[in-house]
């Protein structure tokens, strides 16, 4: 009876340890437990600015300490590093169990922003940090005290604020001198898309499937345009109407005088990055791995590019070229609606890409930023952003 | 990845058409789910409280073999496997139901780390694991709280009632026993689930536990009916089942058997009597392989109490 007893408890035992070795396996493997982030490059004056990975070396099986602390590089055009400073994360309350740190990353999605010798990034830690560009001396953080919930979008300067969305549906505008805030605009749901500004109008689309116009004075609403899906690209303008794909795979073109619709057009699935507009077409990059290039006034297909890997990081436009980097790290040059490959870079590419002076700066997820020349594909330099 | 197409892929999207029907609310459509889930399991789940309930009647014959073989531990496992290779039951049987929902647990635990919009990388990937429904594309995102439950996050309250719920379960399915080392055991075995479980609660998505809390709950249910509320409430079945069917003929015999048995086998006995009287159900020799009818009288497992003794240590005469 003891034997038989003894058994199936080191039976039931092992199934237990194989549930919970089982679950935590799944847990850490395949699906990330915390973010981390990873920004585009903002290029002014002649410096860049990026905020990297946070990553374990070598890593990512069980569940292994995950760094916290986050970063923000400046360097100049030649990849020799100006300064790096670390931001430190807010604590997370409750938090701590099983794979999820004890505070929350300050994982930097958004590409910062710079202006009047200040540089601005969110972190998903739900802290804005605005930091001197020469030194990168803090200058202040928004809120003073606690966090707001995360910040996945980048932020935008314009006038005397600058402007992001966050995680909680509001639209923030924050005095850039100082950070105090001016205005917040509440959405019916999160907000991960970069906000866009043109005159006194900042656009933004939200998880609640509106695009939202709003006076950048008082945030007061000139009009709401409602997809059927979900909002991340950043809407850009190109002849007087708005582009930004949405979640239920539609392209669309808003009219920027009154956000009425002007056309859609239906992709694979999600569109995620923002269009490029170029020689009066709009390209989209999708999920289902195709740059549709489409007709800007009627919406019409113009072309179909296979690229056959998703695309998520927001194309490049550089004269007649469309420079597009697909999740499994390939650069490619779109000339005459033909791809062209340019680099074949070594891990997959989310963050967006930043062209300047004839130099596409790619930031992949090997922790490496990039600099490839924009003819040729040739890499003038590669810079590991972790230091190893 | 065959894993993807077959487990992750079906699951993401069944919780996305459901939501669609629940106004996006993601923890409803995995109370849904589970209870689908659950009604495609019952059969498993049935086999697995009636092998628990087949184990709880053996025990008396169990107990016997302990006492028979105390000194040879070799010979007590071969005549146990015996006994359950006779009654045409496997320990482990108990457990494969379980085994059978760990790849769903595995499935939708990787199915809400995408579906809730908490870490951008993840929910990106969301893209690759819908199917072409256009409800699919327009349901999304999908909320991400429900009641107060973050379904992303851990959730101390959630962690108490998995725990809870577990410990309700594995309480109805534990069998008496007389045996102290044993009781040890099955006191250990009650708590080391339910607190394992619910410290996972704690680290995992706050939906995975409403799975788990809605799997136990519907398990509680489906076992009641079986097998009533079986050692939750021991006492009460007990004094209720003597009072309701007492026939003569199964007492005489086990008056007769007094004699024969010591205390503790005594004990063993009337609590079988009473609990298998309690379930209601229909007495047949089919828990111990025995393939003869039932005549009424004494209940086959009892009969085989009461012969084992007499065999085993020789300290009575043999009947004719």
């Amino acid at each position: 009876m003891r034997f038989e007893r003894s058994k199936k408890d080191k039976v039931l035992f092992i199934i237990g340890l194989l549930l919970a070795v089982g679950l935590i396996g799944a847990g850490c493997v395949g699906i990330k437990s915390t973010p981390e982030g990873g920004s585009g490059v903002a290029v002014a004056g002649g410096t860049l600015y990026v905020a990297p990975v946070l990553r374990t070396a070598g890593g990512g099986l069980g569940c292994e300490p995950q760094p916290s602390v986050g970063k923000l590089i400046s360097m100049d055009t030649s990849g020799a590093q100006q300064w790096e400073v670390s931001l430190e994360p807010s604590a997370r309350a409750g938090g701590g169990f099983g794979c999820a740190p004890a505070s929350v990353p300050v994982a930097i999605y958004g590409t910062p922003a710079v202006n009047g010798g200040l540089v601005y990034v969110g972190g998903y830690n739900g802290i804005v940090y605005a930091l001197n560009s020469n030194s990168g001396a803090l200058r202040w953080v928004y809120p003073r005290q606690g966090s707001l919930q995360p910040i996945i979008g980048g932020l935008v300067v314009a006038g005397d604020k600058v402007f992001f969305g966050n995680s909680d549906g509001k639209v923030y505008a924050l005095d850039a001198e100082t950070g105090d805030k001016k205005w917040e605009f509440a959405t019916e749901d999160k907000l991960w898309s970069t906000p866009f500004v043109d005159g006194d109008t900042l656009y933004i689309g939200s998880f609640d499937k509106r695009l939202y116009a709003l006076n950048t004075a008082d945030g007061s609403e000139k009009w709401v345009f409602e997809a059927e899906g979900a909002i991340t690209s950043t809407p850009i303008i190109y002849n007087d109407a708005l582009y930004f794909g949405s979640f239920d795979r539609h392209l669309y073109a808003v009219r920027v005088e009154d956000g009425s619709l002007k056309w859609k057009f239906m992709g694979g699935n999600w569109f995620w990055a923002s269009p490029a507009a170029s020689g009066n077409n709009i390209y989209a990059g999708c999920l289902d791995g195709k740059v549709y290039v489409v007709d800007a006034e009627s919406g019409s297909e113009v072309a179909e590019i296979n690229l056959e890997r998703p695309i998520s990081s927001s194309p490049a436009v550089v004269g007649g070229s469309v420079i597009v980097a697909t999740e499994a790290g390939k650069v490619y040059a779109i000339e005459n609606n033909q791809r062209r490959e340019l680099r074949t870079l070594e891990a997959k590419v989310l963050a967006p890409l930043y062209t300047s002076n004839g130099v596409v700066y790619v930031h992949a997820e090997n922790d490496k930023l990039y600099a490839l020349n924009v003819q040729s594909g040739a890499e003038l330099w590669a810079l590991s952003l972790s230091g190893k | 990845m065959w894993w993807d197409i077959i487990a992750v892929k079906p699951m993401i999207n069944s919780l996305i058409a459901l939501s669609s029907f629940l106004s996006g609310n993601l923890g409803l459509s995995i109370i849904l789910l589970t209870i689908i889930i659950n009604f495609a399991l019952l059969p498993l789940v049935l086999k697995q409280i009636r092998a628990s309930k087949a184990m709880q009647e053996l025990q008396p014959k169990i107990a016997e073999l302990q006492k028979k073989y105390s000194k040879d531990r070799q010979k007590l496992a071969q005549e146990q496997m015996k006994l359950y290779r006779e009654s045409g039951m496997s320990p482990a049987g108990c457990a494969v139901p379980m085994l059978i929902q760990m790849p769903v647990w595995i499935a939708l635990f990787q199915s809400i780390m995408r579906l809730v919009a908490i870490i951008p990388e993840n929910f990106l990937s969301l893209s690759q694991y819908l199917y072409s429904w256009p409800v699919v594309y327009t349901a999304l995102p999908l909320q991400n709280n429900f009641l107060w439950v973050n379904l992303a996050g851990g959730d101390i309250f959630l962690a108490i009632l998995v725990g809870g719920t577990m410990w309700v379960q594995q309480k109805m399915v534990t069998p008496v026993t007389t045996d102290p080392q044993q009781e040890a055991q099955n006191r250990m075995m009650l708590w080391m689930m339910p607190l394992m479980f619910g410290f996972l609660t704690l680290t995992f998505p706050g939906g995975l536990s409403i799975y788990w809390i809605t799997s136990n709950i519907f398990r509680i249910i489906v076992q009641y009916f079986i097998s009533g509320w079986g050692t939750l409430f021991p006492k009460t079945v007990t004094k209720k089942a003597t009072k309701e069917k007492k026939p003569k003929k199964l007492m005489a015999p086990a008056e007769q058997t007094s004699v024969e048995q010591t205390p503790v086998e005594k004990e063993a006995v009337t609590e079988v009597v009473a609990v298998s009287s309690a379930e209601g159900e229909k007495v047949t020799s089919e828990g111990t392989g025995d393939k003869r009818p039932y005549r009424g009288g004494y209940p086959a497992h009892l009969r085989d109490v009461r012969r084992h003794p007499r065999r085993g240590k020789g300290r009575h005469p043999k009947r004719g």
